[in-house]
């Protein structure tokens, strides 16, 4: 599964033949038919085991994280941005390969989505003023930013992007406690201003 | 789109060539949305189209570069709903712009299913060379929401990536929403895309306030 997570990133799931993946896992062929049914097998059981993964990290460092609300966001996020640093292979297979490869697959995609929009749920505040599917547009953009850092190659460094998203994923619950509620006609000048 | 009719009809080649086109594209959004990207082959879409195989490759070489052809066509389509509404505001009126631009991205999908799956869904996922174009349309959009936006509640300009992820997260909610069947209800999403859309350029408070002022 580690070769399909490598081999995967590195030349793409279609590029990627029985072949080559018994070589670079170093098995003999028997021995891959004997645990999987075939190449995509191989790549969900790869998949499933890194979103196993990551999600258990995720959750832990939720959970570790003691005090504000907003300190548990930052450490699960953290904690996912840590795990495409360390291991940018199993992320790109998870977060692009994985979107196309097959229909199995893509449906594992949107799974783990769905995963992690629960996990928001669960964790944040509930917020009578919020709308519904706030955690779904921040989880699929948290995503969408993720995926474009991966795809320029920039996995490694996936913690540079902790500022920037905890504030992203924070801001729709700052009204909530933290600032004070604006006048209206002081927010629109700052809107007429910022357009000198 | 209709067919043209057989035998001696005056038309020049040059007409019937683009109508043959403009058919096929058609023809593979809608057989794309029937039954996804893998079912899809050339036999169906020549079909749908009204459009012989033989011609179908003088005009393309693969269902792939159809599919290349039809997802810009889609996008396009979408594009110009949405700047058909931003036009009718001027340049400093940000977020009833934005407001404008969201609900017509929403209705342009919800009154054309076949259209919300290629762009969102399929787009996506038929394959490696296929999302550098969904990732390329989701982009192009960014600009129509930072074109004259505020700064940051706290000062400063926001960054380019909180644009990047509002419509990254937008395009993901609605492909989410059109995979689960919800197609047509996608309008119903307004207030919430709008509030997502306008809370990291004006705060929560602020946008709060403007979508329950309606």
């Amino acid at each position: 599964m580690d070769a399909m997570a490598e081999l995967s990133a590195e030349q793409g799931y279609e590029a990627t033949k029985i072949g080559d993946l018994v070589r670079r896992a170093g098995v003999a062929r028997k021995t891959l038919y004997d645990n999987f049914d075939g190449k995509e097998a191989v790549f969900l059981a790869a998949v499933d085991g890194a979103v196993e993964d990551v999600s258990g990290r995720v959750e832990e460092a939720c959970a570790a994280a003691d005090g504000e609300w907003s300190q548990r966001v930052e450490g699960g996020l953290r904690a996912f941005l840590g795990y495409v640093a360390e291991n940018p292979a199993a992320a790109r297979m998870c977060m692009i390969e994985a979107i196309s490869a097959t229909p199995t697959a893509s449906a594992r995609y949107d799974e783990a989505l769905r995963r992690f929009v629960e996990l928001w749920r669960r964790s944040a505040p509930v917020e009578a003023d919020l709308p519904e599917t706030i955690g779904e547009t921040l989880i699929g953009g948290v995503a969408w930013i993720v995926y474009q850092q991966i795809r320029r190659g920039g996995a490694g460094q996936a913690l540079d992007l902790l500022p920037g998203l905890s504030e992203f994923v924070l801001s729709p619950y700052h009204g909530v406690s933290k600032l004070s509620p604006e006048p209206g006609g002081e927010s629109n000048s700052t809107v007429a201003d910022s357009n000198s | 789109m209709e067919r043209l009719p057989r035998g001696r009809h005056g038309l020049s080649p040059e007409f019937v060539a683009r109508n043959q086109r403009e058919r096929l594209i058609s023809g593979l959004i809608e057989v794309l949305y029937e039954v996804g990207y893998q079912k899809t082959t050339v036999s169906l879409i020549g079909q749908r189209a009204s459009v012989s195989k033989s011609d179908f490759y003088k005009h393309f070489a693969s269902k792939d570069d159809c599919f290349f052809a039809a997802y810009e066509t889609a996008i396009e389509r979408i594009r110009k709903q949405i700047l058909d509404a931003c036009t009718a505001h001027e340049e400093d009126e940000w977020s009833p712009r934005v407001r404008d631009g969201i609900a017509a991205l929403l209705s342009s999908f919800a009154s054309d299913p076949a259209l919300a799956s290629i762009s969102l869904v399929e787009g996506l996922r038929a394959g490696p060379g296929v999302y550098d174009r969904y990732q390329a349309a989701v982009e192009s959009f960014i600009p129509y929401l930072r074109n004259g936006a505020p700064q940051a509640p706290g000062g400063g300009e926001v960054p380019l990536a909180t644009g990047e992820a509002v419509v990254g997260g937008i395009a993901s909610l609605l492909g989410r929403r059109v995979l689960a069947g919800d197609v047509e209800k996608l309008e119903e999403l307004l207030p919430d895309v709008l509030e997502f859309a306008l809370t990291p350029y004006l705060g929560a408070t602020e946008a709060r306030r403007i979508i329950s002022a309606g």
